[in-house]
C-alpha cells in the first residue's frame, strides 16, 4: 500500500514537473493565436486549441490571414502586442527573432521542443516539413518531370506560380539558378534562366483554381509547395506531384512562434507545445500530409510516402540561404515584376 | 442653432475623423519619406526622398501608374455609357419595379468585392462559363483570354463601380423636369440634339459626380485587378499591396499610397472645376 502511494505521489509529482502551468486555472485569460486559415486552423482547433481549453479554462481565439499580414502586426504592435503566437514561414521566422518581435525556442519552456529533429528551431519553433515539388498536368507529361524538363520550348508561357515575393517565387529561383549551373546568390543567372520559361500563364489566388486549369492541361506545371497539392491530387486525376532530384526539393518550414511580450505568455507556451507534440504533428502527417518536426512521430509507411519525415530526407533537400534572400527582397521583387511577368 | 450647440454636435463625428484619418494620413505622409532597413523589419528614420525618386525614375512605377489612371478613366467612361440609358429608363419606364431595379442596381455594391469578383473568375475563366458556353456553340475553338489581361479587370470594375454612376444619375435625372426635353422636342430638335444640347447639360452635376466616385473607386481598388489580372496587370494599389504586405517595405508602400491620394485630390479637383464652369455655363 505504501508502495503505491509513494508511486501515485511521484506519478502526480511528475504529471506536475512536467505541466507546470498545466494546472494552473486560466478562467477568464484569452489566448490569441495567428494562423492561416482552412484546414490548418480546424486542426488546430482540434488538437491544441480544444484540449489547452479543457486543460486550462482559457478561450483561444483564432485570428486568420497571410503571415507577411502577421508579421506586419507584429511589427506595428512591437511595444503592446494582442497576438500572443503566431504561425510563420522558414524565412519570416528567424527575421521576427532578428527584430526581437519573437521569443527564442526554449525545451525548459517548452518540453516537447526537445524532440524537434536538431537544428531545426531556428527562430521559432519548427512546426511542419514540406518541400517545393512539381505538380504537372500529366496530359502534358507523360513522366514525371526534373526541373529541367519545364524549360522544354512547348512549355514556355504555360506555368503558374503563387504570387511574389513568396517561399515558392524564391524557391523557383534558386532552382532555376542551379539549372543555369549557378544558384540563388547569383541573381542575374537565376532570373535569366526563369525568364526562358516565359511569362507565366496564371499567377494564382487560390488552389482550386491553378489545380482546375492544370487538370485540363491550359496550365503545364507550377513549383508548389508539397503538403497542400497532394492533399488536393484525389480531387483532380489530371495531376500528378513529383519531388524532382536534380536539384532536390526546396526545403520550406512552417514555424510557430511566441511572440514577445505577449500578454499570455504561460498559455503562449502551452499551446506551442501542444502544437508540436506528437498528436497534432501526426495529424498534420496523416490529414495535411505536413511532414512532421517532432522526432518521436511514427508513421505507417503508407503515411510516411507523402511527407518529409526524417534528417535524411531534409539532407536531400535543398536548402537556401534565406537571411541572404531576404537582404534581397525589394531588388527581387522589382526583377520579378519586371523580368518574369512583364515579359 | 447657436455655434456652441453646433461645434457640440461635430465634435464627435470631428474627433472620430482626427483619430482614424488625419493622425494615420500625416503618418503615412511621414513613412514615406522614412526607409525600410534591407533584410530587417526596422525602419531607418532619416528624412530621404528615395521612395519618391523610385516612383518617377523607374519607368516600371511610372507604367504602373499610366495603367491604373487610364484604366479608371476608361472604366468611368463605359460606366457612364452604360448608366445613361439604364438610369433614364429606371427614372421614366420602371413604373413600379423601380425600387426593385435600383435595389438590384446596387447589388455590386453592398456584396462587397471579393464575391462577385470570384464569381466574374467562373464566367470568365478558360474553364468559365462564357468560354465553355462559346466552345460547345462552336463559336471558338481554344478558350478566349478574359482574365489576367485588361479585359477582365475592365469588366470586373465597370460590374463592381456601375452603381457609383447609377445612383447620382438618378438622383440628378428624377430632379430634372420633362417640360426642357418636350419644348425642345416641339421646337423640332432631333433625339441626339435633345440629348447634347439640354439633356447632358443639365445631367453634368450628376455625371461629374458619378464620373468622379467610379474614377476615384477604381484607381484605388485592389481586389478585383489582383484576382482577374492575375499578376498582369499593374496597378498602383496592387503594387503597394505588394510592397506593404509581400517586400514588408512600409515606407515605399506609403510613398505609392501617397501617390495615389495626390491623384485622387487631382481628380476631385478637376471634378469640382468642371462643376462650376458648368454652373456659369447653365
Amino acid at each position: 500500500m505504501k508502495r503505491i502511494a509513494c508511486f501515485a505521489a511521484v506519478a502526480v509529482g511528475g504529471l506536475f514537473a512536467c505541466l507546470p502551468a498545466m494546472a494552473q486555472d486560466y478562467s477568464g485569460h484569452t489566448l490569441t493565436v495567428g494562423t492561416w486559415g482552412g484546414d490548418i486552423e480546424r486542426l488546430l482547433r482540434e488538437h491544441v486549441a480544444g484540449p489547452l481549453e479543457a486543460e486550462t479554462g482559457a478561450k483561444v481565439e483564432f485570428l486568420l490571414g497571410g503571415s507577411g499580414d502577421r508579421l506586419s502586426k507584429m511589427a506595428a504592435e512591437r511595444n503592446n502586442p494582442t497576438m500572443d503566437v503566431t504561425f510563420q514561414n522558414i524565412y519570416e521566422a528567424p527575421l521576427a527573432l532578428k527584430d526581437g518581435l519573437v521569443v527564442a525556442p526554449d525545451a525548459a519552456a517548452v518540453p516537447n521542443a526537445a524532440d524537434v529533429w536538431p537544428g531545426m528551431n531556428e527562430g521559432c519553433y519548427a512546426m511542419s516539413l514540406v518541400g517545393l515539388g512539381i505538380a504537372y498536368s500529366k496530359s502534358l507529361f507523360p513522366e514525371e518531370p526534373e526541373w529541367a524538363d519545364l524549360w522544354q520550348p512547348q512549355f514556355r508561357g504555360m506555368m503558374a506560380y503563387a504570387p511574389y515575393p513568396s517561399s515558392e517565387g524564391d524557391g523557383m529561383l534558386a532552382v532555376a539558378a542551379r539549372v543555369a549551373g549557378a544558384d540563388e546568390h547569383d541573381p542575374d543567372a537565376a532570373f535569366a534562366k526563369l525568364a526562358e520559361l516565359g511569362a507565366p500563364k496564371l499567377t494564382y489566388s487560390s488552389l482550386d483554381e491553378v489545380l482546375s486549369l492544370m487538370d485540363a492541361g491550359e496550365i503545364a506545371a507550377a513549383p508548389m509547395i508539397s503538403g497542400y497539392v497532394i492533399s488536393n491530387l484525389a480531387n483532380y486525376e489530371g495531376i500528378g506531384f513529383v519531388f524532382p532530384k536534380d536539384p532536390g526539393p526546396v526545403l520550406v518550414r512552417d514555424m510557430v512562434c511566441q511572440v514577445a511580450n505577449s500578454p499570455e505568455p504561460e498559455l503562449a507556451q502551452m499551446f506551442i507545445d501542444l502544437a508540436i507534440g506528437i498528436d497534432t504533428q501526426t495529424a498534420y502527417a496523416k490529414e495535411l500530409n505536413f511532414g512532421p518536426t517532432n522526432s518521436k512521430v511514427a508513421l505507417t509507411e503508407a503515411e510516411a510516402a507523402n511527407v518529409i519525415n526524417t534528417p535524411e530526407e531534409v539532407a536531400s533537400l535543398l536548402q537556401m540561404d534565406w537571411p541572404y534572400v531576404i537582404e534581397q527582397r525589394s531588388a527581387w521583387t522589382d526583377r520579378w515584376n519586371k523580368e518574369i511577368l512583364g515579359q | 442653432m447657436k455655434p456652441q450647440i453646433t461645434g457640440m454636435l461635430v465634435a464627435p463625428a470631428a474627433a472620430l475623423m482626427f483619430g482614424v484619418f488625419v493622425l494615420p494620413f500625416l503618418f503615412l505622409l511621414v513613412l514615406s519619406f522614412w526607409s525600410q532597413v534591407p533584410g530587417s523589419l526596422g525602419l531607418d528614420t532619416s528624412f530621404t526622398l528615395a521612395n519618391y525618386v523610385r516612383i518617377f525614375g523607374d519607368s516600371y512605377y511610372l507604367g504602373g501608374l499610366w495603367t491604373t489612371l487610364w484604366l479608371s478613366g476608361l472604366v468611368t467612361l463605359i460606366c457612364l455609357v452604360l448608366a445613361l440609358p439604364l438610369s433614364r429608363w429606371i427614372v421614366l419606364r420602371a413604373g413600379r419595379a423601380k425600387g426593385l431595379i435600383i435595389g438590384l442596381s446596387i447589388l455590386p455594391l453592398v456584396c462587397g468585392a471579393l464575391l462577385p469578383t470570384l464569381g466574374l473568375v467562373n464566367l470568365l475563366s478558360p474553364l468559365g462559363f462564357i468560354n465553355g458556353a462559346l466552345k460547345s456553340m462552336g463559336v471558338i475553338q481554344s478558350s478566349l483570354p478574359l482574365l489576367g489581361n485588361i479585359t477582365g479587370v475592365t469588366i470586373g470594375l465597370v460590374q463592381a463601380f456601375l452603381p457609383l454612376m447609377i445612383l447620382p444619375l438618378i438622383t440628378t435625372m428624377e430632379r430634372l423636369s420633362q417640360d426642357y426635353e418636350k419644348a425642345a422636342t416641339s421646337l423640332g430638335a432631333r433625339p441626339v440634339v435633345v440629348w447634347q444640347r439640354i439633356l447632358l447639360p443639365l445631367l453634368l452635376p450628376g455625371i461629374v459626380a458619378g464620373s468622379l466616385l467610379v474614377f476615384c473607386a477604381s484607381l484605388t481598388a485592389f481586389v478585383t485587378p489582383q484576382v482577374l489580372g492575375q499578376g498582369k496587370v499593374v496597378t498602383f494599389a496592387s503594387l503597394a499591396y505588394q510592397q506593404a504586405a509581400l517586400v514588408l517595405d512600409w515606407p515605399f508602400a506609403s510613398a505609392l499610397a501617397i501617390v495615389m491620394l495626390i491623384f485622387l485630390t487631382l481628380a476631385g479637383v478637376l471634378g469640382a472645376l468642371v462643376t462650376r464652369n458648368f454652373g456659369r455655363v447653365a
